[in-house]
């Protein structure tokens, strides 16, 4: 018989436990009871209806944020802007989320030149936006960046002795280069829209039907003892992310099928 | 007229051009020769503008262009790997500067006509065999209508057998545009075949000399001092 090694032997008893295992725990705690509660709840819809159209458009800023990022990573990497730009990618991963709710509350949940209220920005759908933003962002800027890297800087060069400005050779011929990379920026950027929490609740609020999403509405079921709403709304959550995953995966295949006929 | 005076360029430490001249004439085909790594590419990227000098002078027809941008420069430029862009048919690389305002219609006809593209203008470059990437390279860049051509080992992807029909029909092609052209190679038989002039570049500056067999003799030496 084949030795089975120490790492597999640590690996596949602890997957299981760690992370298939909550999983599970969530699916298999469905009642009819609370699916039928919850689907019968307008505040549910509201939070789902909130979710998927904050989590768009948060993913839409933070591709065209990226695209302008690659740009300066292409045409400019050596100036300052670029470079604390680069470095500031990197600092939300170890940042708690909170934090980030926090400086965003502070910022932009104010009286600002006198056209909102005396909270600002804070607990609308914008500061939900914002807040989703702040932190898919660094994460489309990467994936959209690290595929900017590995095109031809000659086709550039080509591209502007043919007449193109930087803009020019951009449009042409990097962000038709990079278009999986974008659709990939855009899925990941509104998967970690969808996910967050953190950010989301200390700037946009927790107002059922108005600001909040699928995981404020869990967190508020959990804490008002309906175990049942929540996990039926927890299920959702993760049918969704599994139809996210599988666009990837779907979106990963493809390309490596057309890579391979080209 | 090409004209490139007294260039310097550095990275870090390195000082990869020290002092560069050279002077291509209109018609003329000027084979650029020397060993991996002695800046050749680096002096072609000068001269197309995408790179700075850190000192020195670029001059096309008399005008000094040192400060242009690489697309006000109006140059051919046939990179090391052909740089075709791959998300564009070989029609519409060919095509691509008349978007700008260079070349026409007709540029197009007779670039595709005298590099017998006809019946791959719907092809993809990643379909095209080496010698007919570098073909649609050559042809984008004349569709371009270009003062000057620069080519860098535009045919380093073919065959030696195809490179000798390559070969006649690129110069033939050159020759006629009546520009000056600059080619950058690392074959002694590429070189005598295509040049009508050969200079070499090492320790950092280009000197002009007599023949291929001259040019490559130097840096074969070169090359044995410094233990390749
Ligand atoms: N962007 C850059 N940053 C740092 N060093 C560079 C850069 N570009 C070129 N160099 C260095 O400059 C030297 C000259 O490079 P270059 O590409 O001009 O040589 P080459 O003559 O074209 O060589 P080859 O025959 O291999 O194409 C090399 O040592 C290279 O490592
Ligand atoms: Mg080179």
């Amino acid at each position: 018989m084949r030795k089975v090694s120490t790492w597999e032997v640590l690996f596949v008893p602890l997957f299981f436990l760690l992370i298939l295992y909550p999983i599970l725990a969530i699916l298999g705690n469905i009642t009819l009871e609370g699916m039928v509660r919850t689907f019968n709840d307008p505040i549910f819809w509201d939070a789902v209806k909130n979710t998927l159209v904050t989590a768009f458009f948060a993913a839409l800023l933070s591709v065209l944020m990226a695209l302008g990022f690659a740009y300066f990573y292409i045409f400019h990497p050596g100036t300052i802007i670029y470079r604390i730009a680069d470095f500031m990618n990197d600092l939300p991963i170890a940042l708690p989320h909170t934090v980030a709710g926090l400086a965003l509350l502070l910022a932009f949940g104010r009286n600002m030149f006198g056209f909102a209220g005396p909270t600002g920005l804070a607990f609308t759908l914008l500061a939900v936006v914002l807040a989703m933003f702040f932190v898919s962002y660094p994460l489309a800027a990467r994936t959209i960046a690290s595929s900017a890297e590995e095109i031809d800087r000659e086709m550039i060069s080509v591209a502007r002795t043919l007449g193109d400005s930087p803009p020019q050779a951009y449009r042409r011929v990097v962000i038709p280069l990079l278009g999986e990379a974008i659709f990939s920026g855009f899925v990941l950027g509104f998967s970690r829209s969808i996910s967050e929490f953190a950010a989301v609740i200390m700037f946009g609020g927790n107002v059922p039907g108005m600001t909040q999403v699928l995981a404020s509405y869990v967190f508020t079921k959990v804490e008002e003892g309906e175990v049942s709403m929540a996990v039926t709304a927890s299920a959702f959550c993760i049918l969704i992310s599994l139809l996210l995953v599988l666009f990837l995966r779907l979106e990963g295949k493809l390309h490596a099928r057309s890579e391979k006929s080209a | 007229m090409l004209e490139a005076k007294n260039l310097h360029k550095s990275f870090g430490s390195h000082h990869v051009l020290k002092g560069v001249s050279l002077e291509v004439k209109p018609g003329e085909i000027q084979v650029l020769i020397g060993l991996n790594g002695s800046g050749k590419t680096t002096l072609q990227r000068i001269l197309t503008g995408i790179l700075e000098p850190d000192e020195g002078k670029v001059s096309i027809g008399g005008k000094d262009v040192t400060s242009s941008l690489p697309e006000d420069r109006l140059l051919g430029y046939v990179p090391q790997n052909t740089g075709l862009f791959r998300h564009l048919t070989v029609r519409d690389n060919i095509l691509y500067s008349l978007k700008n305002g260079r070349g026409s219609e007709e540029s197009f006809r007779e670039a595709v006509e005298l590099l017998d593209l006809e019946s791959y203008l719907d092809w993809r470059p990643t379909q095209l065999s080496g010698g007919y990437k570098s073909r649609v390279a050559l042809a984008r860049a004349l569709a371009s209508s270009p003062r000057a051509m620069l080519l860098d080992e535009p045919i380093s992807e073919v065959d030696r057998a195809k490179k000798e029909y390559v070969l006649p029909l690129f110069r033939q092609i050159l020759l006629q545009l009546h520009i000056p052209v600059l080619y950058i190679t690392h074959d002694p038989w590429e070189a005598g075949e295509i040049g009508t002039s050969y200079s070499i570049m090492r320790n950092g500056v280009v000197e002009g000399i007599a023949s291929p067999e001259e040019a490559f003799s130097v840096i074969r030496q070169q090359a044995r001092d410094s233990g390749e």
